[in-house]
Formats: structure tokens, sequence, C-alpha cells
């Protein structure tokens, strides 16, 4: 990322200075859209939010002062908070490296000299283009209790459960649905695969390796880069999932039983559900915290395994 | 997570050229090397895998042209049966407004795209081209406020919208994309950073103000990577879910991927919803994302960012 350096040229002839005053201008000019959004839609609003969080607000009456006790509240007294929390760990924990190996085990396939490479290809990446609400519509039929995969369960005899309502299997249907859409993660990896020199699988070649230490000694470390990538993002989505869960899970399960309950849907029933604008201000910094606790993590672990080339492709 | 619209997957014609004189060689070496090699095994693989990720597709088609008797009784199958092509004229007509919420989807999507590609490309050329103090400092916090999850704004910009009595209007869905995306911004400064800055000097020479510049010069310039921020733009306010359940309370207000949603909830008690006409209005949802995903890949591929960027938003 080359930064243009920006620092004025005292060389210049003399009465440039006039030039430069109305280049300066016009910058601020061009930019005040992103200033006037950042102050009015971020800057603002955040302040504003942490203001919240540390009040007893229904958003209708003057917000009353409470200090940290929202925080102490989620931390030491609700019992919702936690369960969702460990509900988005379970979903992300699986979720996220489930759909980078399968996409890189797809994307590996998709390397080979295949006939046909484009239909698979096509065929991979279209569920990514449905959006969201859309798939999850379409994974509310699948798993329905009498769908297509209890159907193709009970070819092996197996009495599938009702997915969406039925606590334990809730998650792992949530997981499910968020597999079919491994087809993103193999996109950039495919397009990492195909920088890869052949010169090094060929001098592999001669040195006698089979496919799969092809695959281990050149392709994976290869893609570390990418697939470290593709982790941060992933992490990031799966702890700010939201459709899926409010789409697929009843209410009631969301809330009740707290199955299928995760951080941000919690935070959404707070604020737009119970009017508890304050308490839904602090769950909203705490899962930034959180985002960022593991996304340093990732950082910090990425130094031992992310192998970046000398030479920037 | 929004419409996470990653690089388009890497097609034989728009490999990198270079690559492509050794083409005839290529097959041959291709074929010696076993990590390329296709075994009967691969396309075993391959057809399982395309087969589970489209059977939810053809579930949905299937669903789509059922008979209202085969909603009730909840007998669908994978494979069509019958073929009620007038399900996907019915869902316009006086059952559902769905004619409605896709309007409002247009409309929506319409004015975001509009709003980002206006701003974002004003804003992205003044921090590429125009010398002003202050303007790296400013440049960092654009890039910083890209990390800071939507979660933290959302209850205060409800506040804000619901003070000025935007509430059940569509202007907090659009309103904001006037004012410029720090990932747009940073990809429009990085596409200006590459062109030749002669040309902004001629036309200055010529007489032309910044604006002028900006306008007869640089914006036609800058068409393939406006168009992808258009793709990405539509992309998340087509399949937004959240923003719309938030801000929109009437049901004619609705864009098609809450209406759609809104249908299956609302359904009275005892009564299946219309699943047939909720599966016609995931296909018109995920269509339009297809047909502008293959007109789209080719200025995804001219904007060159599938080095690791791309799939930020």
């Amino acid at each position: 990322m080359a930064t243009p350096t920006t620092t004025p040229t005292p060389l210049k002839k003399p009465g440039s200075s006039k030039r430069r005053r109305r280049e300066a201008l016009a910058f601020y000019l061009f930019i005040s859209p992103w200033i006037i959004g950042f102050l009015v839609f971020l800057l603002g609003p955040m302040i504003a939010s942490v203001y919240y969080s540390l009040t007893d607000w229904d958003s209708f009456t003057p917000p009353k002062w409470v200090g940290l006790d929202n925080y102490t509240k989620l931390l030491t007294d609700d019992p919702a908070f936690w369960k969702a929390l460990w509900n988005t760990f379970y979903y992300a924990a699986i979720s996220v490296p489930l759909g980078l190996i399968l996409g890189l085990w797809l994307a590996n396939l998709l390397n080979k000299q295949v006939r046909a490479r484009k239909l698979f290809r096509t065929l991979i990446y279209l569920p990514t283009l449905v959006p969201l609400v859309a798939t999850a519509m379409i994974f509310k039929m699948v798993l329905a209790p009498s769908g297509p995969v209890n159907d193709f369960l009970g070819v092996f005899g197996i009495d599938g459960p009702s997915w969406l309502i039925d606590g334990p299997w809730v998650k792992p249907a949530l997981i499910l649905m968020s597999v079919w859409g491994a087809g993103s993660a193999t996109v950039l990896l495919l397009a990492a695969m195909k920088g890869i020199p052949r010169e090094l699988y060929e001098a592999a070649e001669v040195d006698g390796a089979g496919a799969t230490r092809q695959f281990w000694s050149i392709t994976l470390p290869h893609l570390t880069p990418i697939i470290f990538f593709n982790l941060i993002m992933g992490l990031i989505g799966a702890f700010q999932v939201f459709s899926q869960v409010y789409i697929l899970t009843p209410k009631s399960n969301r809330g009740a039983y707290d199955a299928a309950q995760t951080m941000v849907p919690l935070l959404f029933d707070q604020a737009f559900g119970f009017y508890h604008m304050g308490y839904a201000s602090a769950i909203s910094w705490l899962l930034f915290a959180v985002i960022l606790v593991f996304t340093a993590l990732a950082f910090r672990t990425a130094r031992r395994w992310v192998f970046y080339e000398t030479e920037v492709k | 997570m929004a419409g996470l619209l990653t690089a388009a997957p890497p097609d034989a014609d728009t490999a990198p050229a270079p690559k492509r004189k050794r083409k005839l060689t290529d097959r041959q070496e291709k074929s010696a090397v076993r990590a390329f090699r296709a075994t009967p095994v691969t396309y075993g693989t391959l057809l399982i895998v395309a087969a589970i990720l489209s059977t939810p597709l053809v579930f949905v088609g299937s669903i789509a042209l059922s008979s209202d008797a085969t909603v009730n009784a909840n007998t669908f199958t994978i494979i069509p049966r019958e073929f009620h092509w007038e399900n996907f004229t019915r869902v316009f007509g006086t059952e559902l407004p769905m004619g409605t919420f896709l309007l409002n989807s247009v409309l929506i999507s319409l004015f975001s795209v509009v709003g980002q590609v206006l701003s974002s490309g004003l804003v992205g050329y003044a921090f590429a081209r125009l010398r002003a103090p202050g303007k790296n400092a400013i440049f960092l916090v654009v890039i910083a406020t890209m990390m800071i999850p939507t979660q933290i704004t959302m209850i205060p910009q409800f506040i804000l919208f619901r003070d000025l009595g935007w509430v059940n209007t569509y202007l907090p869905l659009i309103v904001p994309n006037f004012f410029s995306n720090a990932f747009n911004v940073f990809l429009v400064r990085q596409f200006v950073s590459r062109l030749p800055s002669q040309l902004d000097e001629a036309a200055m020479m010529d007489g032309l103000g910044f604006f002028g510049i900006y306008r007869r010069i640089m914006f036609p310039m800058l068409r393939p990577v406006l168009i992808a921020i258009g793709i990405f733009t539509l992309t998340h306010t087509w399949g937004d879910f959240m923003g719309p359940l938030i801000y929109l309370n009437d049901e004619s207000k609705m864009p098609l991927a809450l209406g759609v949603q809104y249908i299956t909830s609302t359904s009275a008690a005892m009564q299946a919803p219309p699943w047939n006409l909720v599966m016609v209005g995931s296909i018109l949802l995920a269509v339009p994302m297809i047909v502008v995903y293959y007109i789209g890949q080719k200025y995804l591929y001219e904007m060159d960012i599938s080095g690791g960027s791309a799939g930020v938003k």
C-alpha cells in the first residue's frame, strides 16, 4: 500500500501558495461527505452509545445514570448473556474452521485438470450469491421435520431430529447452513492457488513427492496468508451472526430455552423488543471487546503459521 | 456480516495473460504433475458435492411450483412433480404484495447505489490526488473506522432517526449511503493512485478546476471501480434484513428481503405459510444477484482487487 507523499514541495514557484490553499480547500470540500458521515453516523453515535451503556433507559423517558451497573449485571447476573456468548463461540468455533477446511478441500479439487470445471465452480459458488434471507427461508424448509434432510437420513433408518426446534440440534442446523456457503472461501482460495508457481510442483515431482505431499508442502504453506484473511473475516462475521438465527429459530426457542440465542439477536431483542436501550448498548460494547480479543489472538498466533513470500504478488 | 461479495472465481478466459502463451505445453506438464491430475475419485467427489449444494436450490424450485393443496398437506418433493407456473404471477396479484416489496427493494437499492457511487468516488479521489494538511492523519481515521462493528452505532442511530421522524420511511436506509463508506473510499483511492497524474495536470493546464477535473476526466475513468462499488452496495442493500427490520413497520413499505420473511411469520396460527409463494419470493430475491454477478464479474476483475482486500465489506 503505497501512500503518496503529501508534503508540499518548497521548491515551487512563489505564488503557488495560493494554489495550494485552493487545493487544500478543494480537498476538504471533496471529503466533506465523509467528514459529515463520520461525525453524524459514527463518532456521535459512538459517544452516545458509551453514555447510553451507563444508563437505564427505555428510550421514551429521560435516561437514568447507573454507572457500570449494566456491565456488572451482564457479566455477573445474566445467564442469558453467558448463554448467548457460549452459543456464539460454539457457532464460530465450528463453522469458521469447518468452512475453511471445506473451502480448501473444494478449491484443491477444482484446481485439478477437471472437465466441466466451470460448471462445478458455478454450482459451488451459487449458494453464496443467494441473499441470506432467502437462504434462511430455504433452510427452514430443507430442515423441516419432514424435509429433505430428514428424508435422506430416513433412507439409512435414522429418525432425524426437529432441527430448528430441538435445543441441541439448533446450533448444528445453523452451522450446516453456514457450510452451504463455503463457496465464498473456495473462490478466494482457488484464486490464490492459481498464483502458486507451477515450477515448484514440477520440482517436487522430480523429487518424487506425491499429490498429498505436494498439497501439504507446497499448496498449503503458500495459502496461509489468504487462509488467515478468511479466518479473520469469518470470525468477525460469525460473531455478528443475526439474520439466520432470527429467521430460523422461533423466538421462544431463542429466548426461553436459549438454545440458539447469539450475541447480536440478544442485543436486538433487548433493544427493540424490550426497549432496554442502555443494557443493549452495553452488550454492543462487550461484543466489540470479544471481537477485538479474538482478532488480536488470531494475529498473535499468525506469526507462527502464516508464511509470507518476500515477493508480494 | 454484510453481503460478502468476494472476488469472482478465476476463469480460464480471464486468467493472467502472461501464463497463457504456455498453454499448449501447460496441458502436458499439468498431467505430469500429480497434484493436478484428476482421478475418478476427484470427479466422484465433485459430483457429490455439487449435488448436495444444488439440492436446496432444486427444492426451492419444486416448492415454488407446488399447488396450494401440496403446501397445506406438506407433501413437497425435491424433484418437482407439478408445475404451477401461475404461482409466479400470483405473487403480483391481490394475494401478496410481492410487487410492492420488489419495487421497494429496487427504490432503496437504487438510491443507495447512487449515494455510494457519488460520494465514495469524490472522497476517494480527493484522498488519492489532492494535497492538504492533515490528509494522512484523516486517512488513518478512515481506515480505523472499518474496524468498528455496526452494532455499536445501531441504537444511537435508531434514536437519531426516530427523533428526526424518519422511522417507517426509507430515509434511514438510504441517506447514510450518501456519506461514503470507508471501504469504498479505500478502493477508489487505490484505483486513482494507479492512474497517471499527467491526466489531471493536462486538464489543469486547460483551465479546469478541481471539480471539473473530477467530473470530466476522473469520473469516467473510475468506471470499473465505481461499478464494483455499485455491485457491493447493491448486494448489501438488496439482501439487507436487519436495517429494514429496525426501521420499517408498514408491510407496504417493506423490501423483498424483509417482506418474504414477514409473510411467513404473520400467517394465521393454525395455517401453514404459503410456502410456494414464499419460495417464489426467495427466487425473486436471488435471481437479480445472480444476474448482477454474471454481468458484473468482469468489472471486478478490471478493478484488480483480488489480492486479499476483496471481500471486506
